[in-house]
């Protein structure tokens, strides 16, 4: 099973995770970053790795 | 200097300090980065001279994706809070009232950006597209109008792509109708970059400082308000929200709004005018584009690499070390030339083709990566595909039909004026 890790000191709540992965990420209210499926589903992981990659802060890591 | 003979130009004459090569057109400027990328990926310039201030030690100009993306991600070493906006040192207040969190390094940036950053995330974005198609189209129905009272010519600056973003962000911050002209206009003046048709060239840093007083003072009047009766706007959130038991202070929001402003106009401002001109140029990737919405989301993507609106960004080594085989100094100083790394053939096949299908598209048009990528990115993505598509669907008789007037600036890739008209033909 895939999961995901947030590095929370890096993190700037940019959304750019959500825009790729909306179903697995959500900035909340106060602008931090809320893991809705910290084990995505099959279909879900391109969007995930996208997110990893994309991450402007490199804040996210995928352990598979 | 002259730039005719791409090939054939004089390398030790090439200074990107000199004002005259940032009025040149793009094609010139690129083949200038074309050199540097390939021959001299951190070449040293002197700082351009700025009445009023004492010239520094020059600064190291990032031509290659590679270094960009490598110095942009190591905050630490390479900080932001010396100054991101400016060649020169400028005193530290300064630096930030007219950078707010752009200048600044956490912890502090990390600070103000977690305040706003859920309002510029892509599903808060979500609620607001359709004030955006209604922003968009108001615009462009006030453009028609204009156009069709006289003999159908239009300013595609003045008319299309300035009330647009300017509209969008008074929207977001809740800034009142009879403040907006005030506001355009400051900010012109702040982004000028010494253009002497924008500023006072006699006395650019007090034109500068005069245009910061006046939107501070719209900011602290807005802020007040909202202190009194707040609403949904991003002012009120700006005024109420705590983060670690501690609110924003006065100065913060008014530097905030400044770079909210500055930032959210300026830049979205230019991918559509010279979107649109590129567009012209190329009109057979236009009539792809026209005809297939799917292709939104890459030639977004793709005018936002090709434009480039801001040109640089300035980070300054906090410790000697060495970056992909460049030592370095502490206090040096590194220009980020996004739009040089934007046109990098390691990273971009024909990078001076322009390619609405660029499918992957990994440009540094918002940023490398680290704390400082655009917080508008998802903003700005939204107006531009909002915007095209509209324009392709309500003045798809739009035509340019003059050179464009561009602003003289080696900060913001500007245009301020693009003649056209629109036809009357569907």
């Amino acid at each position: 099973m895939s999961r995901v890790q947030v590095d929370r000191e890096r993190c700037v709540g940019s959304g750019v995770c959500e825009s790729l992965a909306p179903e697995v990420f959500e900035i909340d209210d106060d602008g931090a970053l809320v893991v809705h499926r910290p084990e995505p589903a099959e279909d879900e992981l391109d969007g995930v790795r996208d997110a990893v990659q994309a991450c402007p802060a490199r804040a996210l890591a995928l352990a598979e | 200097m002259s730039v005719n003979t791409p090939a054939q130009f004089d390398i030790e004459a090439i200074d990107l300090s000199d004002r005259d090569f940032w009025a040149e057109p793009p094609a010139a400027r690129h083949a200038v980065f074309d050199r540097l990328r390939a021959e001299r990926p951190f070449a040293h310039f002197a700082e351009p001279q700025v009445e009023g201030i004492e010239p520094g030690p020059g600064y190291y100009a990032v031509t290659r994706h590679a270094d960009l993306d490598a110095i942009s991600s190591q905050p630490l070493v390479f900080c932001s809070g010396k100054g991101a906006v400016s060649i020169q040192d400028v005193p530290a207040d300064l630096n930030e009232f007219y950078g707010s969190m752009i200048s600044m390094d956490d912890p502090r940036h990390a600070r103000i950006r977690r305040i706003v950053s859920k309002t510029f995330t892509p599903r808060m974005l979500e609620q607001v597209v359709d004030s955006v198609v209604g922003i968009v189209d108001d615009v462009l129905a006030d453009a028609r109008r204009k156009a069709e009272a006289g003999d159908g010519s239009l300013d595609v600056v003045a008319d299309i792509a300035a009330p647009i973003p300017l509209r969008i962000i008074c929207d977001m911050m809740g800034v009142p109708e009879e403040d907006r002209a005030e506001v355009l206009a400051a900010s012109n003046v702040i982004l000028a970059g010494g253009d002497p048709e924008l500023t006072d060239p006699d006395d650019p840093l007090g034109a500068l400082i005069n245009a910061g007083i006046a939107l501070a003072g719209i900011m602290e009047r807005l802020a007040a308000e909202r202190l009194a009766r707040p609403t949904d706007d991003l002012t009120t959130a700006l005024v109420t929200t705590e983060v670690d038991g501690e609110k924003l202070s006065h100065q913060e929001i008014g530097s905030f709004f400044i770079l909210l402003l500055v930032a959210g106009n300026e830049t979205t401002r230019n991918a559509i005018s010279q979107g649109l001109l590129t567009l012209s140029e190329n009109p057979e990737q236009r009539a792809r584009w026209m005809a297939d919405p799917s292709l939104d989301k890459t030639a977004v993507e793709e005018i936002v690499r090709y434009i480039s609106p801001v040109t640089w960004m300035r980070r300054t080594a906090t410790q000697d070390g060495e970056v992909n085989g460049h030592t370095f100094k502490e206090g040096d100083k590194f220009l980020l030339f996004y739009a040089a790394a934007n046109r990098d053939p390691e990273l971009f096949a024909d990078p001076h083709v322009f390619d609405l299908t660029r499918n992957p598209n990994p440009h540094v048009g918002f940023g490398g990566h680290g704390p400082h990528f655009c917080l508008g990115a998802h903003l700005a993505r939204r107006e531009l595909a909002v915007t095209f598509r509209r324009l392709f669907e309500v003045c798809p008789d739009l035509e340019i039909t003059g050179e464009p007037a561009r602003l003289r600036s080696s900060f913001v890739n500007g245009l301020k004026r693009l003649p056209a008209r629109l036809t009357g033909e569907r």
